[in-house]
């Protein structure tokens, strides 16, 4: 115990005076900081220089029956509030024309309240305005036939924008709400099990091609190694955790008044503590199977550079399961029988449950069985990777096939 | 104290490492293990420090078996490295600390011992700012300071320069004189011959010879002449294929069996003009290419 206690407080050590890790940590809190403090920076500057505008580009519109012209442009400078809308009576060539020589943005050349032609330089792809054009003039016809029928002006108005008085009531989770955090934690999930992990294998092969290693074998157990390592590199990621959600979170609560009206922002912030809590539960877990992999892995090489390959079917096992659980949750399908079994297989399970329990209702028997398969096999994992640890570290050379590995551990 | 190694047997896989190794260690005393590459002796280190199991056999200190907890052993490795990037003094106390040394207690340890080696100035500097002699000093560090019962110094000479070799010499004496356990494994002949009492050739995971230097020297065959003379031609002309001429120039002569040393030598005083003749006593490297040069 004595002997993992140094371990734990050296390799701790050898994260906390690391530069990257430090400069990681310090780089984002400042993101995060400057990103919180956006709104009321914006705001600031908004104050100073509204009057600065700027000429509004110009929207030319040419009817080709006259009585239309002044209702349409009317409507039209009213929903277009961005352009300079004008009224034209030039004929099409020289409307082409004024467009190409950049007097115009756009056009509209209406022949009729159902039928328009849209003229634009260069189309955009997120050119919305022929979608705003067609509800104007579907309304502008709706109320031209109701005057036309005899009802009055106010009568058609109050038809044409009828308020709703709608309320839901959500019965299970409201996956709008739960969407962000669940989508924000699986992504610092996934993140941090890649760089903790390659972290943890990359510091055990380095003892290994440093020969440091030949003088910690005969000093300690390898199971006391590799759990130090191992909870070092743990400890060390929460640290950055909670140095980066911890910073969000004082920066977003001395700037709380300027998102309060930021629905998805509000909601991260707002996220329930047992969610947190399954949250802290699933990632630790999640942490910890990948982490001893990992450190096995990096037992079994013999030079720094053998790393990048040795790692990568347990990257990839890993990257699928962040596809997998990435893929559902954009879907809205996290109650798929693939996510099921995701959800109860130790290796996707961390992320596969805690979206599941974030987006669906999920019943407490599977939430224990997922938990109880999922500390089982850390053990697991943790016992063989120890055993990989303490067998590879004295195998230099050629990297080892796995049936020779296992072979000499059991 | 004394070490004994009973019957060590180990495979990895299907392929026998050490076959029945036994040796006999004595404290005050430094003790050679010799062998060629592959020969076993790293296998045999380890298991003595418990880093791997022996498939058979017992390690015993004083006829009891070993409790690694409270027997100590410092290892210098044929294979140097400690950390590249780290400061000296924290490695080398995080070493001792392994080792099960208090924290204040290893950095006293480990203080004395980088001024007993004269390396103090580097106490707060990385280890891959030094020189590759200065690394094997620090290196000696670790496997001195959490004050062992057992040393086991492999190849230590090797990198460096006469007066850090001295230096170590020293140490190593003193170290012997403390009642340690030495355990040397080296190449360099004259090293052991110098040091040890006791030594183990190891050849293919066997014990080829063990015993008493000094007695091992005195009991190996004494059918060979050493003839330094003017007269080396017609020596050899009468000796024929024999007759071997040694790098300083003498002659070294086989006698064939049954054939008297003394009657050879007078034969030989009375023939020719001889300026010096004499039982020719192997050097503990003719020793070692004699039990270890065969296979393996």
């Amino acid at each position: 115990m004595k002997q993992f206690c140094t371990i734990l407080k050296f390799e701790l050590k050898y994260y906390l005076k690391n530069k990257i890790f430090v400069g990681v940590t310090v780089f984002l809190v400042l993101l995060i900081c400057g990103v919180m403090f956006f709104p009321r920076v914006l705001e600031f500057f908004d104050q100073e220089d509204t009057v600065d505008d700027g000429p509004r580009p110009v929207m030319l519109i040419r009817a080709e029956q006259e009585e239309l012209a002044p209702i349409v442009c009317e409507a039209f400078s009213s929903a277009f509030t961005d352009y300079d809308v004008r009224s034209t009576d030039s004929d099409p060539d020289a409307l082409r024309e004024q467009i190409l020589q950049g007097e115009a943005e756009c056009a509209f050349e209406i022949r009729s309240l159902s039928a328009y032609t849209y003229l634009v330089d260069n189309l955009s792809m997120y050119d919305m305005n022929t979608t705003i054009a067609d509800e104007v003039l579907q309304s502008t016809y709706r109320m031209q036939t109701m005057l036309e029928l005899g009802l009055s002006a106010e009568q058609a108005e109050q038809i044409l924008s009828c308020p709703i008085d709608s309320q839901t009531v959500s019965l299970g989770k409201d996956q709008f709400e739960n969407y962000f955090y669940t989508y924000i934690m699986i992504f610092a999930l996934y993140m941090v099990i890649l760089l903790y992990g390659q972290m943890v294998a990359t510091n055990v092969a380095s003892e290994k091609s440093s020969r440091a290693m030949e003088v910690l074998i005969t000093s300690t157990d390898p199971t006391g190694m590799m759990f130090g390592k191992v909870i070092a590199s743990c400890i060390a990621g929460l640290i950055q955790l909670i140095a980066v959600f911890g910073s969000a979170l004082v920066f977003y609560s001395i700037n709380r008044g300027y998102w309060g009206d930021n629905a998805i922002v509000a909601s991260i912030f707002d996220m329930p503590p047992e969610l947190f809590a399954y949250m802290l539960i699933f990632s630790l877990l999640g942490f910890f199977i990948y982490a001893f992999l990992y450190g096995a892995i990096g037992s079994t090489a013999s030079k720094l550079e053998d790393i990048n390959t040795a790692v990568m079917p347990v990257t990839m096992l890993f990257v699928i399961a962040f596809l997998v659980v990435m893929f559902s949750l954009s879907a809205n399908t996290v109650d798929t029988p693939l996510m099921r079994v995701c959800s109860f297989v130790p290796f996707t399970s961390p992320m596969a449950m805690f979206t599941r329990i974030a987006m669906s209702a999920v019943p407490w028997y599977e939430i224990l069985a997922s938990v109880a398969i999922l500390i089982a096999s850390v053990v697991g994992v943790g016992v063989l990777a120890a055993k990989i640890y303490r067998v590879g570290v004295l195998l230099y050379g050629n990297r080892p096939k796995l049936s020779t590995l296992l072979k000499s551990i059991f | 104290m004394l070490l004994t190694l009973d019957g060590i047997e180990k495979s990895f896989g299907d392929h026998p490492v050490l076959k029945g190794v036994s040796l006999r260690a004595e404290s005050g005393k430094a003790f050679g293990l010799l062998g060629r590459n592959g020969a076993g002796k790293t296998t045999t280190i380890r298991i003595l420090m418990g880093v791997f199991p022996a498939d058979k056999g017992e390690i015993r200190i004083d006829g009891a078996p070993i409790d690694h907890k409270k027997i100590q052993i410092g290892y210098l490795p044929e294979e140097r490295g400690l950390y590249p990037k780290k400061i000296i003094f924290d490695q080398l106390t995080y070493f001792a600390e392994l080792k099960g040394m208090r924290r204040k207690d290893a950095g006293h340890a480990v203080d004395r011992w980088l001024e007993r080696l004269g390396m103090t100035e580097y106490r707060n500097k990385r280890l891959d700012t030094l020189s590759k002699g200065n690394q094997q000093k620090i290196q000696l560090v670790t496997a001195l300071a959490h004050d062992p019962h057992i040393i086991i110094l492999d190849e230590p000479f090797s990198g460096l320069d006469p007066v850090n070799a001295m230096l170590l010499k020293d140490v190593v004496k003193e170290e012997i004189a403390r009642g340690k356990i030495v355990l040397f494994s080296s190449h360099q002949m004259n090293y052991i011959e110098e040091f040890c009492d006791d030594i183990a050739i190891l050849n293919a995971g066997e014990i080829a010879l063990q015993g008493n230097l000094r007695q091992i020297k005195r009991d190996s065959r004494r059918n060979r002449l050493v003839v330094r003379t003017e007269q080396a031609e017609p020596i050899r002309e009468k000796y024929g294929d024999a007759c071997t001429v040694m790098e300083d120039g003498s002659l070294l002569i086989r006698l064939s069996e049954g054939v008297g040393k003394q009657a050879t030598m007078q034969q030989l005083t009375g023939a020719y003009d001889i300026d010096e003749i004499k039982v020719f006593e192997p050097s503990l490297s003719d020793i070692f290419v004699e039990y270890a040069g065969g296979k393996a």
